[in-house]
């Protein structure tokens, strides 16, 4: 067992560093890994990724359908792009979030309530300009049509409920 | 909204329960809203209708909230850096360029970032341990929030967020210790083991590479997914806190008792120092602030209140100095205005 740099304690704290090709290397029991400030707790995303680098490979071409997000983005910046993600790479995230969640994979808090009915608009409205736009530039005018009625009726409906 | 950091600090107040190991408690709520990207890959549109969405119920009249509404880009660097300092803001706010938005409250202790690294992180911070209160704070904005806007949400994921770390509650909450008494009695890791088991998250203040300063320590829940909002809290507050509160003040009872003409020393020089000093780097005042903590817990001291304690180991950063002396200050100066608001303080 490695001991602590400091004293003959057994460590629970590896640093290695390279810095202009001379490693570096750290060991400290957890009275001097306190003492020094070092991180005891967060876990470093890139060592996770490191120990999934297989799954990572296999799906590095897939981009998310809502936000164009791929695993390679994903593993650079560590954040997701938006929900759809979770769906998108939920064979690659759940090893992930099985390690940085300790094994829970089931949401056992507080639920959201019922959705507004002010934001369920403005979200199908987004929606269905989002689908105009697609009809449009593929030249699908009859679904355009449809999609205008649409948003017709519910820009009436948004009238009528502000009167 | 005047924003007034002499008058509005939850530092202020006289509760602070098991305030002499218990700094401060924090919460904070990380939240998505359904049908938009995350902040990191919103346009400037996308992150303006978010905030348009999220400022409706700050600035409707008859809003509960009673916060005040701050377009990040209008506010000032100076109050900006203060807000970081008050950990009502993350720098990460404060730097980005992207339309974002803080929504605090008039006594500066809870605050609503808007496009953060999520749409939306909730915060509260009050003094001493007050975890249930701080959960309560949160929880109290989330429901109002909750009405008007649209979670991203999953029944197996809960909350929807940009990093896998905070899925599920959501919820993160926060204890900074001062813990001098087991850093000198050389039992620190005790504190390391109280938290195995329990996935806590234990950083010294300042973080890595530099040290601890002046024996802070901040504890946090590491996992977000799994377990209920009020479990999280209660491993912190009902679990992990009581023993480590019980060791750290028999530690000082040890020192107090066993080497009291050291402890003394300490407490005395600290005070000798901060009198005298005309330049102090921020490390030293820290340090020396932590040893008169010390001092005033096991009753060396008597004439020094512990909340003017409290309230300089804030109000001697850099953005609160700036703020106060209401200029651009250069690093120099700053270190010299440092020493000059201390001695003032303690009525040197």
């Amino acid at each position: 067992m490695t001991t602590c740099d400091l004293c003959d304690r057994p460590a629970i704290y590896h640093d290695v560093r390279i810095v202009n090709n001379v490693h570096n290397t750290t060991h400290l029991c957890a009275e001097h890994a306190l003492e020094a400030g070092v991180n005891l707790g967060p876990i470093d995303l890139s060592v996770v990724f490191s120990t999934i680098e297989e799954t990572l490979e296999h799906t590095s071409a897939k981009a998310c359908p809502d936000c164009g997000m791929t695993i390679a983005q994903y593993k650079k910046c560590s954040l997701l792009g938006c929900p759809t993600c979770y769906e998108t790479f939920k064979e690659v995230l759940l090893p992930i979030i099985n390690k940085v969640q300790n094994n829970n994979t089931q949401h056992v808090g507080r639920v959201p309530s019922q959705m507004s009915v002010d934001l369920n608009r403005h979200l199908q409205i987004r929606k269905l300009l989002k689908k105009l736009e697609s009809a449009v530039s593929q030249e699908q005018y009859e679904q355009a049509a449809t999609l205008r009625d649409q948003l017709r009726e519910l820009h009436e409906s948004d009238d009528h409920h502000e009167n | 909204m005047k924003i007034n950091p002499e008058q509005n600090c939850p530092f202020n107040s006289d509760y602070a329960p098991f305030g002499d190991v218990v700094l401060s408690s924090r919460a904070r709520l990380a939240r998505n809203l359904e049908g938009f990207p995350f902040v990191n890959r919103s346009t400037t549109s996308d992150c303006m209708e978010v905030a348009s969405l999220v400022s409706r119920i700050c600035t409707q009249d008859d809003s509960p909230l009673s916060l005040e509404w701050i377009d990040m880009d209008e506010l000032d660097e100076i109050t900006s850096q203060m807000f970081v300092e008050r950990h009502l803001i993350s720098s990460h706010l404060a730097e980005s360029t992207h339309p974002r938005a803080i929504a605090v409250g008039p006594e500066l202790s809870r605050s609503v970032m808007v496009n953060e690294e999520d749409h939306i992180r909730i915060q509260s911070i009050r003094p001493g341990l007050q975890l249930q209160e701080v959960r309560e704070d949160v929880q109290k904005l989330d429901l109002s929030i909750e009405e008007v806007i649209a979670y991203a949400f999953d029944e197996q994921f809960g909350f929807i967020t940009a990093c896998p770390t905070n899925l599920g509650t959501g919820a993160r909450f926060s204890v900074m210790l001062h813990l001098p008494g087991l850093r000198i009695v050389k039992d620190l890791q005790r504190v390391h083991q109280a938290s195995e088991g329990m996935s806590l998250a234990i950083r010294g203040y300042r973080g890595e590479g530099s040290g601890t300063i002046a024996d802070l320590f901040q504890v946090s829940n590491q996992l977000t997914l799994g377990e209920t909002e009020e479990h999280l809290c209660n491993i912190l507050s009902d679990e992990f806190l009581p023993p480590v509160i019980e060791w750290e003040r028999k530690a000082r009872m040890r020192i107090a008792k066993e080497q009291p003409s050291k402890l003394d020393d300490q407490t005395f020089r600290a005070i000798g120092v901060l009198h005298n000093a005309r330049i102090l780097t921020p490390e030293e005042a820290m340090n020396c602030l932590g040893n008169i903590r010390l001092g005033i817990c096991l009753d060396r001291i008597t004439d020094i209140d512990i909340r003017t304690i409290n309230r300089l180991m804030i109000d001697i950063h850099p953005g609160h100095l700036r703020w106060k002396y209401g200029k651009e200050l250069s690093t120099d100066e700053i270190n010299s205005r440092r020493s000059d608001l201390i001695r003032e303080k303690l009525g040197a």
